[in-house]
């Protein structure tokens, strides 16, 4: 169903949300805080907007719930839920980055060319 | 802060929350403690704008979801689809059942929705066939037709384009691609054993080019015909030559003359109309034309682009070019000085007056399906009074509002459904009917043509979807309304009431239903009111001659004769054994026939206008003989008629009518008088031996008489007049004598007098008889629902009512009662509609004969009624509210 496909190219949270589960399944709040870090604190994703990514990422197929790595820390309240990519979410993961660089490849060599004029 | 933050995650939708609900809210707090060790300004800064971030996804998760895990979303959606369908079947199996416990109100309201629909699908038929079907030209829209007037010049509407000025547009206006010249006729056609008169098209090449046409067998029409060729329409192909397709080459008497066939058209191709048999090649050359005539058409095809106002800008200045280049003779001079162009689409042109008449109808019918469709919702409001418990109930129970809603939806549909197929049935028998019943594109005898495209009006598919979408939406406005109210809020507290009659909110919105359908139903009946009495006017007027008791015919004598005074002899044997007819008083014949081919027209001047100078006056004029003014009952005002040796001889007197008396020879006898008409060369001066009544020559709704003068005549297929009290009965016996005397002439043109009156009164009489069926069917159908909501109002008082007759309320009081509240109603309604047709009777003004739009009395008199006719539709409901038994209807509670 063409409304199940995700879209190229993600939005650059959706791409920070990929990233940060490339290093392994996270909970809500550890996700968050390492789409900020791996940003430099340019994305800073509300709880509202972080969670409405995650479903949509999930709907594509792209993301999905999973077992912690290594046994979850005793927390208190409820259960936390982790997230992980599927085999989908790591090949759209691959394919944005390698169109990011390709980006920024040419935005060098311009950037390059630019320099050298100057 | 955990409350304010779970508020605020509640903005997403259920499912978004049981999935991630707890993850939003734990990230929420942990954040939030993060901020308040940072101050109390970042920490409240934190909270607005997280709240506002929850608040705002969430909505946008309601309204495009981006939860929904795949297998569940195509899950949902096919269960959404079968339960919907399901649900669906189950409601109208219910449906069915319902209605059919309740005959009289399916039977009412598929009936009123049958007739409206039908009414309007029947309509809609018509205008599509007539106005919206693209005529059957390539680029149709950019055809036009030209024709011209002088303003200040007393001519007659639609003076054509003279040659020469066609030339010149040809020559030097770039907004014309191309324009062809053509002018109709009828004449005497004779294939083998077959004879008949035969309406033909005389048309130059160009006309061919420039509406685009080919040939379905040979070919058109070039520059290097002469006038011995002919082009067959398609009809008299199949019918006189048996669709033979070697006819192209060979040759036949067409119009009188041998002339050879060298094409056949397709059936589309119907034009100036359908009448059209053959189209005769018109070789027309600027150099031979000589100024001075003003008679066919011009078709022109603009070229792209082009505004008909910036075409008229254009063509305007020639015609004084023309002239000042060209001359001709004075009266001529005068008119080209004053030519106006006249370009219409050329649509508008074949269409002509019918268009105006034929929105009117679907206007008119508009409003009868809105009348139907409020009094069904008035039926559907009250059945879903009855069952607001019921539908209570099984709101408490757990159904839906969609349900509910569908529920009552099903029952309007399989209604409508009903009424739609009744409608195509209806439109299916009336089309026919109201093809047949039409009146002429063009009114007034020769001139007259039946309206283009009618003939092809009919059930099609875009007719048929029309009538479903007209269903449709009748079964949305009458059923989607009360389904709404009647299931919304609210519902449930009638559930707690008893059964008491309180009158609901419902009461204003139902009257206000009745006030519109009242007011409908006066504007349709101000209009047929307007109508009828213009008909009345029309009928009443007097032409100058006699309607009744004469017929007439026009033939040709089969062979040439030698000079005037032998045709005129054959003319006078043949209306003897006319008279000789048992029953037949007198017998005449004029070359042209008042309100059939009307009269020629002339400039005529006299001894002392040319001495004067002043300019002579343009007057009509026609050939009589025989006894024709006797037998048209046409008054002699003084002086003689011709004699016979008159015609024989053609002797130069003339008798002329009142008004041309009063013209020429203002103040003076004059009989013994002398005129000659201008153009006429040589200097014969007639006499005037008579003066007659002036007589209508085209139509009825002229204000004044036209000056006209009557020359004796022979002609070789006059009008004849004949006088019999059996008038309408005399075409056999006519027919007899023409087989003996001449029996190779076809007899032609076979009408009553009274007949060509009637149909000079033909688009008023169609359109008033059926604003008069509309209007009929707005005041039955107003009266109806101002007598339901009137009744349903009595039965749902009858316990007050019964305690006011227990409290000793007369019969009369209560009575009285009730009749006010419908007059009340009835009164609101009358006024608005009164109101409305105030605004609307100026689009039948144009119809309209010795009547304003705006006359008090017709206002006054529909007004008075509908009241009346209101207020009977009260008295049955309020005989009812008297007779209510207190100790009954107490009981009931």
């Amino acid at each position: 169903m063409s409304d199940n496909q995700a879209p190229a190219p993600l939005s650059s949270l959706e791409y920070h949300v990929l990233l940060a589960l490339a290093s392994g399944p996270l909970y809500g709040y550890a996700l968050k805080e390492a789409i900020v870090e791996e940003s430099g604190g340019a994305l800073r994703p509300r709880a509202g907007s972080l969670y409405r990514v995650l479903a949509r990422l999930m709907g594509w197929g792209l993301v999905e719930e999973a077992a912690p790595a290594k046994p979850a820390e005793p927390h208190p309240g409820l259960e936390r839920k982790y997230y992980a990519l599927t085999r989908h979410g790591w090949d759209a993961l691959r394919q944005e980055a390698a169109r990011l660089r390709e980006a920024a490849v040419l935005a060098e060599r311009r950037l390059g060319l630019a320099a050298d004029k100057a | 802060m955990r409350a304010l933050f779970a508020l605020a995650v509640r903005a997403f939708p259920r499912a978004f929350r049981e999935r991630f609900g707890a993850g939003m809210l734990d990230v929420m707090l942990a954040d939030y403690d993060l901020a308040r060790a940072r101050g109390r300004a970042r920490a409240c800064a934190f909270v607005v704008a997280t709240v506002l971030d929850a608040l705002v996804e969430g909505v946008w998760e309601r309204i495009a979801p981006a939860w929904m895990d795949p297998e569940a979303r195509a899950r949902a959606r096919r269960w959404q689809v079968k339960a919907m369908l399901e649900a669906w079947k189950r409601d109208f199996a219910f449906a069915v059942r319902s209605l059919s416990r309740a005959p009289g109100f399916t039977l009412v309201v598929v009936v009123t929705l049958a007739l409206a629909i039908g009414a309007n699908t029947a309509i809609f038929s018509v205008v599509k066939a007539v106005l919206l079907e693209p005529l059957p030209f390539p680029n149709a829209d950019r055809l036009v037709h030209i024709g011209g007037t002088a303003p200040g010049m007393d001519l007659r509407e639609g003076l054509g384009v003279p040659d020469e000025l066609y030339f010149e547009y040809g020559e030097s206006v770039p907004a014309l691609e191309d324009l062809g010249l053509y002018g109709t006729g009828s004449s005497t056609t004779r294939v083998e054993d077959q004879v008949e008169q035969l309406f033909f098209t005389r048309a130059t090449p160009s006309f061919f080019t420039t509406l685009g046409a080919r040939p379905l067998l040979g070919r058109l029409p070039t520059e290097e015909d002469d006038d011995r060729v002919v082009v067959l329409s398609h009809w008299l192909w199949q019918t006189w030559f048996g669709s033979d397709p070697g006819v192209v080459g060979r040759s036949y008497t067409f119009a009188r003359e041998t002339r050879t066939v060298i094409g056949v058209m397709g059936p589309e191709f119907r034009f100036p109309d359908e009448r059209v048999a053959f189209w005769i090649a018109w070789p027309l050359r600027a150099a031979q034309v000589t100024p001075g005539g003003f008679g066919p058409s011009v078709v022109a095809r603009m070229a792209p682009g082009t505004e008909i106002a910036g075409l008229v800008a254009q063509l305007q200045p020639l015609a004084r070019r023309v002239q000042e280049r060209l001359g001709g003779p004075a009266p001529y001079v005068r008119i080209m000085e004053r030519h106006r162009p006249i370009v219409e689409p050329l649509r508008e042109h074949l269409v002509g007056k019918v268009a105006r008449p034929l929105w009117i109808l679907m206007g008119a019918v508009g409003i009868i399906f809105l009348i139907a469709c409020m009094n069904v919702a008035n039926l559907f409001a009250v059945r879903a009074e009855s069952r607001r418990r019921d539908l209570a109930v099984r709101r408490a129970l757990g159904a839906g509002r969609g349900g509910l809603v569908r529920s009552q939806m099903a029952e309007a549909l399989l209604l409508a459904a009903g009424g739609g197929i009744g409608g195509a049935l209806i439109a299916w028998a009336g089309v026919p009917l109201l093809v047949h019943a039409a009146p002429d594109a063009v009114a007034g005898g020769f001139r007259s043509a039946p309206i283009p495209g009618l003939a092809a009006a009919g059930l099609d598919t875009t007719v048929l979807l029309f009538n479903a979408g007209a269903s449709l939406v009748a079964a949305c406005a009458f059923g989607l309304v009360p389904a709404l109210r009647s299931s919304g809020a609210g519902l449930l507290a009638s559930l707690r009431q008893s059964g008491r009659g309180v009158i609901g909110q419902s009461t204003l919105a139902r009257d206000a239903l009745v006030v519109v359908q009242i007011a409908s139903a006066v504007v349709l009946l101000v209009g047929s009111a307007l109508l009828v009495r213009s008909f009345w006017q029309l009928s009443r007027v007097d032409p100058g001659f006699d309607t009744e008791g004469i017929f007439t015919f026009q033939v040709a004598p089969d062979r040439e004769f030698a000079d005037r005074a032998s045709l005129s002899r054959f003319q006078y044997a043949f209306m003897d054994r006319l008279a000789a007819i048992p029953g037949v008083e007198s017998v005449g014949f004029i070359t042209l026939l008042p309100l059939d081919e009307g009269a020629d027209q002339s400039f005529v001047t006299t001894p002392r206008l040319e001495a004067s100078g002043a300019e002579a006056p343009l007057v009509r004029h026609a050939g009589a003989g025989g006894a024709y003014f006797q037998t048209m009952g046409i008054e002699l005002l003084s002086g003689r008629y011709f004699e016979r040796v008159e015609e024989e001889r053609g002797i130069p007197n003339v008798i002329i009518s009142k008004s041309a008396a009063e013209l020429l020879y203002p103040g003076e006898d004059p009989l013994g008088q002398q005129l000659r008409p201008v153009a006429a060369s040589g200097d014969t001066w007639y006499t005037v031996i008579g003066v007659v009544e002036d007589v209508l020559l085209d139509d009825l709704r002229r204000e004044s008489p036209e000056p006209m003068v009557y020359l004796p005549a022979v002609a070789g297929s006059p009008a004849y007049v004949v006088k019999s009290a059996r008038a309408d009965r005399l075409a056999p016996e006519v027919r007899a004598v023409i087989r003996e005397v001449i029996p190779e002439s076809p007899m032609y043109r076979v009408f009553t007098m009274e007949r060509l009156a009637a149909n000079a009164m033909a688009s008023l009489s169609f359109t008033m008889l059926m604003l008069i069926i509309a209007a009929t069917l707005a005041l039955v159908l107003g009266a109806v629902g101002l007598y339901g909501v009137l009744s349903y109002r009595v039965a749902r008082r009858a316990p007050e009512i019964g305690v006011r007759i227990a409290l000793g309320a007369e019969g009369r009081a209560v009575r009285r009662m009730v009749v006010m509240q419908g007059g009340r109603v009835a009164l609101v309604g009358v006024v608005v509609g009164v109101i409305a047709a105030l605004g609307l009777t100026r689009f039948i003004e144009t119809l309209l004969f010795g009547v304003q739009p705006l006359d008090a009395e017709t206002f006054a008199g529909t007004s008075i009624v509908m009241v009346a006719v209101a207020l009977l539709a009260s008295y049955i409901p309020a005989l009812r509210a008297s007779r209510v038994d207190p100790v009954v209807a107490l009981r009931a509670e």
